[in-house]
């Protein structure tokens, strides 16, 4: 049995491929579940052809779709949010950002810190500054509590997903 | 004619676009690569390309004595700015003439008469320009904004002098409003800007934002190319336009009006290059100068679309004081309706810039679209630059038959792996008063077509991406 996990933001979500039919040199099935609760829910069976080195899908064997031509390892889009597919386990430092941790959503320079360590910060209250494409942005604290770490300096130009600054939840 | 090497001083979509022109025209394009853009796909589409070194906008497109610098070395004979960074900057477009070296845009005289807000409405004034009505300089007292207000017609603006980006400004519908809102504007003005004084201004309820193109050669020619209707804006940024105006519509003589207005104030300001006067309108079809951009504008290709004039080319023309082959205003004829949809690289939701990687790029398009765009497999959007990758253009015998295109246009267009405003785009074209042509610049506060996109996780396109994964790495 193989897992892949999806991460959709903080959430992630488990699927398990089940099973494998081999039906030929260039024919094969699989049958993913969701994995919720421990328990498999939204299984979904998928057949999967090779031709001319593009792959083909469909969940009928009969309707077949072609998925656009995109690399591995992959990356999609849902509409707003960009997801990443991992395949058997999940690298570690990536995403999965513990509450009161912020993280960068998008790459960008720090324009201002607005907070210092030791200060005590409200929800919603803006902690960081970030400019990104002729934009500023607040970055704001999703939790009530101390600002414990800072780990970027003003002017730092940054990447998306870069821990900035963590706080502690006050009990 | 002879071969000029022109230097195209922009990047982007606009840069591919400047080259195809001077192609088209037999010029010799040279393109500017920078440190951290040596993959741009307009390189590949310039003739040649110079080197501006450094890591920052001012560093580079920024850069006017760089750029100067670079143009000497390379014996550049015109520089074109395209939109954005140098485009409007009159002291470049004077520098390039000292240095001996054609701006392709128009006079610095006219970039400087249009280039200040407040100096290009008084010049306009005196063109016969209407302009929003409104008091003429600071109103100090409470009774003087009434007596102004009384005047003009209510419901009025109060506006802090210094005031910019919809901040310091309140809607007054009645003496009470401004009695109860004119120390409170004036507080505010003096905290957010250290300039505690107010202007009176019309209030324009609903505006659309129409902008006439205009396009003059060195010898006093000056021609329109009739109107562009830009109301569906984010951020007061357009985000799709169309022409001609629906507002307008049928009026044919609306649109003579505000057209042959245009010409007038370019015609006052010795206009010689492209360039675009901004009105607003109200709902009682009365129009009023905003703004006259001194550079070709990012939605010229559906004024190009409806008219068959290659607006660049003809800039390109004009600049080195070449015959644009327009014989007089009447030869410039309108056939059809063009729609133009800018794609950016934004969350669809929260319309903010949301810069990533192109992971997939696909197309298939309906007869009659123009994909104007920097995209490619690969690309990485960076934070540095606007969001906008491409501006999708259809065009029909009609307006339904343009919106018909758009819609299966949009549809045509994959992009994977980079956030992008398609389904926002999509719903827009698919809602009801935007098809019926019943929209103004309020559209996007009040119809909210982002709370209508579907942000349902895909299961079905996740199972299928992940199946074609482990197929790959069985060896199927």
């Amino acid at each position: 049995m193989r897992t892949y996990l999806i991460d959709n933001d903080k959430n992630e979500h488990c699927i398990d491929l089940r099973r494998t039919t081999v039906h030929s040199s260039e024919l094969v099935e699989f049958e993913f579940s969701l994995v919720k609760d421990l328990h498999y829910s939204n299984t979904q069976c998928i057949f999967v052809r090779r031709l001319a080195g593009q792959y083909f899908v469909s969940t009928d064997n009969a309707h077949w779709k072609k998925l656009a031509r995109q690399d591995l390892p992959t990356i999609f889009l849902n509409v707003n949010k960009v997801l990443s597919i991992y395949r058997g386990y999940k690298p570690s430092g990536i995403g999965g950002a513990s509450d009161g941790g912020l993280v960068t959503q998008m790459p960008g320079k720090v324009v201002k810190i607005v907070a210092k360590v030791g200060d005590k910060v409200t929800k919603s209250q803006t902690l960081i500054i970030i400019e990104a494409m002729k934009m500023e942005n607040e970055v704001k604290s999703n939790i009530d509590g101390v600002v414990k770490e800072i780990l970027v300096k003003e002017g730092q130009a940054l990447d998306q997903g870069i821990m900035m600054m963590t706080v502690e939840p006050q009990k | 004619m002879t071969v000029k090497r022109i230097l195209i001083a922009n990047r982007g979509e606009i840069a591919m676009r400047i080259a195809r022109a001077c192609r088209e025209l037999g010029h010799v394009s040279v393109g500017i690569w920078t440190d951290f853009e040596v993959n741009a796909r307009h390189l590949e589409f310039c003739d040649e390309w110079v080197h501006l070194p450094g890591k920052s906008n001012k560093e580079t497109y920024l850069n006017i004595p760089g750029i100067l610098k670079v143009a000497k070395e390379y014996k550049i004979d015109a520089i074109h700015p395209g939109y954005g960074f140098l485009s409007e900057n009159g002291s470049f477009a004077a520098e390039c003439e000292k240095s001996g070296i054609v701006f392709i845009g128009p006079n610095p005289k006219a970039i400087a008469a249009m280039g200040d807000k407040a100096t290009s409405k008084e010049f306009a004034k005196k063109a016969g320009v209407p302009v929003v009505p409104g008091s003429t300089g600071a109103v100090k007292t409470i009774e003087e904004a009434i007596k102004i207000s009384k005047e003009i017609g209510f419901p009025i603006l109060l506006k802090a002098v210094a005031g910019g980006g919809g901040r310091g400004m309140r809607q007054c519908f009645t003496d009470e409003d401004i009695k109860k809102n004119f120390e409170a504007v004036g507080r505010e003005a003096l905290a957010s800007f250290g300039n505690g004084d107010l202007l009176v201004e019309k209030y324009i309820v609903n505006p659309h934002h129409i902008e006439v193109q205009i396009l003059a050669d060195k010898k006093g020619k000056v021609f329109h190319f009739f109107e562009r209707e830009c109301s569906i804006q984010r951020r007061h940024q357009k985000i799709i336009e169309e022409a001609p105006s629906p507002f307008i519509g049928d009026d044919e003589v609306l649109r003579k009006n505000i057209c042959e207005t245009a010409v007038r104030l370019a015609k006052a300001v010795d206009y010689d290059s492209a360039g675009t006067v901004e009105f607003v309108m109200g709902e009682d079809r009365k129009f009023y100068f905003l703004e006259m951009n001194t550079r070709i504008q990012v939605e010229h290709p559906i004024t190009e679309e409806i008219t068959g004039v290659d607006l660049i080319v003809c800039m390109i023309q004009s600049a080195f004081g070449e015959d644009l082959g327009i014989p007089s205003q009447e030869w410039i004829k309108r056939t059809g309706h063009a729609i133009e949809c800018r794609i950016c690289a934004e969350d669809p939701i929260t319309m903010l810039p949301a810069p990533g990687k192109v992971t997939g790029f696909e197309t298939n398009f309906p007869q009659g679209t123009r994909f104007d765009n920097c995209l490619y497999k690969g690309l990485n959007v960076t934070p540095d630059f606007d969001p906008m990758v491409g501006k999708l253009v259809t065009k029909g015998i009609v307006r339904d038959v343009a919106l018909r295109k758009m819609r299966a246009a949009l549809d045509g267009l994959f992009i994977e792996g980079l956030k992008n405003n398609i389904p926002l785009l999509k719903i827009i074209l698919h809602e009801e008063q935007f098809n019926k042509g019943h929209y103004s610049t309020s559209y996007i506060p009040t119809v909210k077509p982002q709370e209508k996109i579907n942000t349902e996780f895909d299961w079905m396109r996740a199972f299928q991406v992940m199946a074609s994964i482990e197929a790959r790495r069985m060896g199927l």
